[in-house]
């Protein structure tokens, strides 16, 4: 009778723990709460407009008064752009104050802007922004206190006018100022548009000379409606190629591409005879991320339905010789490709991607922003934006819903940033229609039998600074490999990519329960440096003139 | 009669729920845990709980972990995080690379529990990354150290929590000054009277560190280990628990942080809770300190006198510094200056605290003018280099340690040191006079003195340091 009665405890042990692995992976470790408080914060910008404003959204996120806290720059479409300096105390609440934007030309120009991106273009310390707008695309350059004047004339950009949705930048080896890449969707005036209109994207590559010349345009063509960009060293060459990602809803003949880009040379596009294979998807978005640690990047690319998750195929590619892909998503549960929550079985559309440890755990988790494009009836119209954390398993787990990101919003760009400098990364949130989310992160879920409690505080973390002498100050195309016991962590310094939105500042790693690390960094010009040294939870300071790292410390 | 019924609640708090999954034994179970304390019980139970709480501790201290607690660690390494081994299963029990022992008695038990050990105790501490497998003691491979006594931990803990949050008020105040004078602040790192060199603020938050000395870059003072190390008893507790035991802290290796209940694969889930580890904390901070030999013969007595006043003259007070000022006694767990993977305080509901000035040994601390208790522990509490080119006995290991280079080690409190020979961080010095002739470096020049002087005087403070006792309580 026991041995039957034992059994049976057995029998249904097995089975329960069969369903279990059946369902989608449960995230076990630390689940974020993000805490929307866009309004508490003080910010109010709605992205909204016309049909050329269904996609884009983005912003830009960067310190511009030298507070080390950063600010955002918000594209409004239709609406005018906004600046809001970030007024935050170091582990408070996020506070931000909205200061008017006086470009020294007509205000106008604020308007129609889809996205934005900091960069430092001039090298004279302060933050440089790069807005994409439908018409002309503005280069603001940054000076003291949050100002910004229109550069165009200056540094002789024409400003590529069109209807511009991404862009990526890169410091070519002997450049001093970035070689500039420009994304174009549909070229409104064409015959037949916008079946089949995609126009034509842009390299920009700086002329001699001391200042910034952006006088001479390099077509990169054929353009196939590029809504995200990036460069990228994908197979550690030490020269990054151009990805581009394009929306298959307006090409034709069109996939997503790679471009060399040589110094010196025409841009040549990766072929199939270089490897490169025929992927259509409605790409909107580009994330880089190295999840394994093997040094070569993978991908995450929004689409609408099926995401895709890149890996070098090691059959395939080699070691990097060719770039031949294998998509990962549905074996590490990344498809994303329908609303998680909500009921809505429709196909989901997604913007915005990027990977980033949101709990501090040391592996790297996804974020998609997601909304309808506006009313489209064959798609969610209630399309939560997912959280995926990394597990130790090497899959992901969804936790959108329990982080308090599920709301019903159409979302698009993103900023992933530290905003209140607690450790602990934030999302800044564009919506198309409605007010920007901002999801603090106020630290790891703690259920109780009676309710949640006060959050946890999360994993370790360093947050770090690369500082080199010009050209390229900030170190864009920079790796940074950060050890923890037998592990190592990589970040790559990029501009470009996701959704019109990037950020510049400190690069957040996530440390777990190590208390210290070991940081190289290998410089944009591929040397490596020697071993960092640092101590966790700590914004370290790393100057390639100095041998030590330096700690710093916010004001507030 | 409501004492002892509180101590018998208080017992039955602390006894908790029993391990999930756990049948129960006879009374014959080899097992150590047959339940886990339960720390939110405990914290909330407030003082009645303590004396229980100690005692379960005190027991855990003595017990030999079993295989069915959890011991051994089969597939994961002695490392401070949780670390896989690369290929193949640990062996039960390893001389070299841990596992080391079956209980924190086995090497700390000299001359009582919770004290030192004879050198056949030694550890061989390594870092746990690479080459974690090693059977030899190549100091390639690791570095060899005696057993510290515990005797007074819990006041040692004290007194680096307070000269830690010391450290970060005078950082915090030179990067605000910087910041609002727009000019670059320089701030002496001096805490009790020790000083850990300066740090430099600039108006733009940046702190130069570069002159900072015998601390952590993070101005965290780490009072224990050979090297100075490691923050607090807890984290500490949890490393030995791994290192030696092969018992997994579930705080730092359970699903939280690894995705597994049993990251070591020893079969056994969570095998240590919070509540156990606030056990271990609790009985090792309530140790009482060392004391002064009572009933010195006369000679001894009149020797000893003369050698405290050479230990002065000579310059060893100047790391090893008489006594350190304490404001409060109260000991909470956690601790505030502990990371992720070490409970920290705002996980739990509510500490536990010990008052420690309740404690009998409290009544034989003197106080300073200010109330502030004196703390006679004979060290700065900071890291020195103690080697130089010629005098580098000191100097034998390869290897550096969380940090900190090979060849500098926090100063040794002596108080206790007449009970827990031999000396020298890895036991090689059979006699006082060997270790204290093996200081190079910073302390060569009061080596140098103490050889200066004629040989009763030399003797006077051999007899002063063997004064220096830890006497059963």
């Amino acid at each position: 009778m026991r041995s039957v009665f034992g059994l049976l405890i057995v029998l249904l042990a097995v089975f329960a723990a069969a369903r279990a692995a059946a369902g989608p992976q449960k995230p076990l470790g630390d689940v974020p709460v993000m805490h929307e408080e866009a309004e508490a914060a003080g910010i109010r910008s709605v992205y909204d407009g016309p049909w050329e404003f269904f996609v884009g959204g983005g912003g830009a996120a960067f310190d511009c008064d030298g507070s080390g806290f950063p600010s955002a720059f918000l594209a409004g479409g239709k609406n005018p752009a906004k600046l809001f300096v970030n007024r935050s105390k170091a582990g408070g609440p996020v506070q931000f104050e909205e200061k008017p934007l006086d470009i020294g030309a007509d205000p106008k120009l604020l308007q129609n802007v889809i996205g934005a991106y900091p960069i430092d273009i001039d090298g004279d310390g302060h933050m440089d922004l790069f807005v994409l707008r439908v018409g002309g695309n503005l280069l603001l350059k940054g000076g003291p206190g949050c100002t910004f004047t229109l550069a165009n004339k200056e540094w002789n950009f024409d400003g590529d006018p069109g209807w511009t949705t991404s862009f990526a930048a890169e410091w070519e080896p002997g450049q001093k100022f970035p070689t500039l890449a420009i994304g174009h969707y549909v070229d409104r005036s064409a015959p037949g548009s916008p079946w089949g209109t995609c126009e034509e994207n842009s390299l920009y590559r700086p002329q001699p000379g001391d200042r910034p010349d952006y006088s001479v345009r390099t077509p990169l063509a054929p353009g196939f409606c590029a809504l995200s960009m990036l460069f990228t060293d994908w197979n550690k060459s030490g020269v990054p190629s151009l990805r581009v990602s394009n929306d298959r809803q307006y090409y034709r003949g069109g996939e997503e591409q790679m471009w060399r880009i040589e110094p010196g040379k025409t841009p040549r596009l990766y072929t199939r005879a270089d490897g490169w294979r025929h992927l259509s998807i409605f790409g909107m978005g580009i994330a880089e991320g190295d999840i394994d640690g093997s040094g070569y990047p993978e991908y995450f690319l929004t689409s609408m339905g099926d995401e895709k998750l890149q890996k070098l195929d090691p059959d395939e590619a080699g070691r990097g010789e060719l770039p031949v892909y294998r998509d990962i998503a549905a074996e590490v549960g990344v498809t994303a490709h329908i609303p998680y929550t909500g009921g809505d079985k429709r196909p989901s559309t997604a913007w915005h991607a990027e990977f980033a440890d949101f709990n501090n755990a040391g592996l790297l988790d996804i974020f998609v922003s997601k909304g309808n494009l506006e009313q489209m009836p064959d798609f969610a119209a209630k399309d939560p934006s997912n959280l995926l954390l990394g597990q130790w398993n090497g899959k992901f787990a969804e936790a959108g819903e329990e982080a308090g990101i599920a709301g019903d919003r159409k979302g698009r760009g993103a900023l992933i940033a530290d905003f209140n400098l607690d450790g602990c990364l934030d999302i800044l949130q564009i919506n198309r229609g409605s007010n920007v989310s901002l999801f603090r992160n106020l630290g790891a879920k703690n259920p109780g039998e009676h309710g949640d409690g006060p959050p946890l505080p999360m994993g370790n973390w360093t947050e770090i600074r690369l500082v080199e002498p010009n050209p390229n100050r900030n170190a864009i195309g920079a790796k940074i490999s950060v050890k923890t016991g037998t592990r190592t962590q990589t970040r790559s310094l990029q501009v470009g990519g996701g959704d019109a939105s990037g950020h510049a500042g400190w690069i957040h790693v996530g440390l777990g329960t190590a208390e210290r690390a070991e940081i190289r960094v290998q410089w944009p010009d591929g040397e490596w440096s020697a071993s960092y040294r640092v101590f966790a939870n700590q914004f370290v300071v790393i100057d390639r003139t100095k041998p030590q790292a330096a700690y710093w410390y916010p004001g507030r | 009669m409501k004492r002892s019924l509180g101590v018998l609640i208080a017992l039955g708090v602390v006894s908790g729920v029993l391990a999930a999954g756990a049948a129960p034994g006879g009374s014959w179970d080899e097992r150590v845990f047959g339940s886990h304390v339960d720390f939110d019980a405990v914290a909330a139970a407030g003082p009645s709980a303590l004396p229980a709480l100690i005692e379960r501790g005190r027991e855990l201290f003595k017990a030999k972990f079993t295989t069915a607690d959890g011991a051994g660690r089969p597939k994961a390494t002695q490392a401070i995080i949780p670390t896989k081994r690369k290929s193949g299963v640990n062996p039960p029990f390893s001389r070299t690379s841990g596992p080391d022992s079956n209980s924190c008695f086995g090497c700390h038990n000299d001359p009582i529990e919770g004290g030192s050990g004879d050198d056949v105790a030694n550890v061989f501490v390594s870092e746990g990354f690479e080459s974690a497998q090693f059977d030899n003691i190549d100091p390639s491979f690791s570095s060899e150290r005696h057993t510290i006594a515990l005797m007074g931990a819990g006041l040692v803990e004290l007194l680096a929590r307070e000269m830690t949050a010391d450290l970060q008020a005078i950082r915090a105040e030179a990067v605000a000054h910087a910041r609002a004078t727009g000019e670059p602040c320089r701030a002496d790192l001096v805490t009790k009277g020790v000083r850990f060199g300066w740090i430099e603020a600039h108006p733009d938050g940046m702190v130069d560190l570069d002159s900072v000395d015998g601390v952590d870059a993070d101005l965290i003072v780490r009072p224990f280990s050979r090297k100075g190390v490691f923050t607090s008893l807890r984290q500490f507790t949890i490393n030995a628990l791994n290192v030696h035991h092969g018992m997994e802290a579930v705080e730092r290796f359970g699903v939280r942080w690894t995705g597994s209940h049993d990251f070591a694969e020893s079969g056994v889930p969570d095998a240590i809770t919070p509540g156990d580890v606030s056990a271990l904390v609790a009985f090792q901070a309530a140790l009482p300190p060392p004391t002064v030999k009572a009933d010195l013969p006369a000679d001894w007595r009149a020797a000893a006198s003369e050698g405290a006043k050479q230990f002065q003259a000579i310059g060893c007070a100047s790391c090893h510094v008489e006594t350190l000022p304490l404001k409060s006694l109260i000991f909470t767990d956690p601790a505030p200056y502990d990371m992720a993977g070490t409970l920290r305080a705002s996980e739990a509901k509510a500490p536990i605290r010990i008052d420690l000035s309740t404690f009998p040994f409290a009544r034989t601390l003197q106080k300073n003018d200010k109330g502030e208790w004196l703390i006679p522990l004979y060290s700065d509490l900071k890291r020195h280099l103690v080697v130089d080119e010629t005098v580098n006995a000191l100097g034998n290991e390869l290897q550096a340690q969380r940090f900190v280079e090979r060849d500098v080690f926090l100063t040794p409190r002596l108080w206790g040191v007449g009970s827990t020979a031999p000396y020298g961080h890895n036991g090689a010095f059979r006699m006082l006079d060997e270790v204290i002739v093996a200081h190079g470096g910073d302390a060569r020049f009061s080596r140098d003195a103490y050889l200066a002087l004629d040989p009763p005087q030399r003797d006077s403070i051999v007899a002063f340091l063997r004064s220096l006792v830890i006497e059963a309580p």
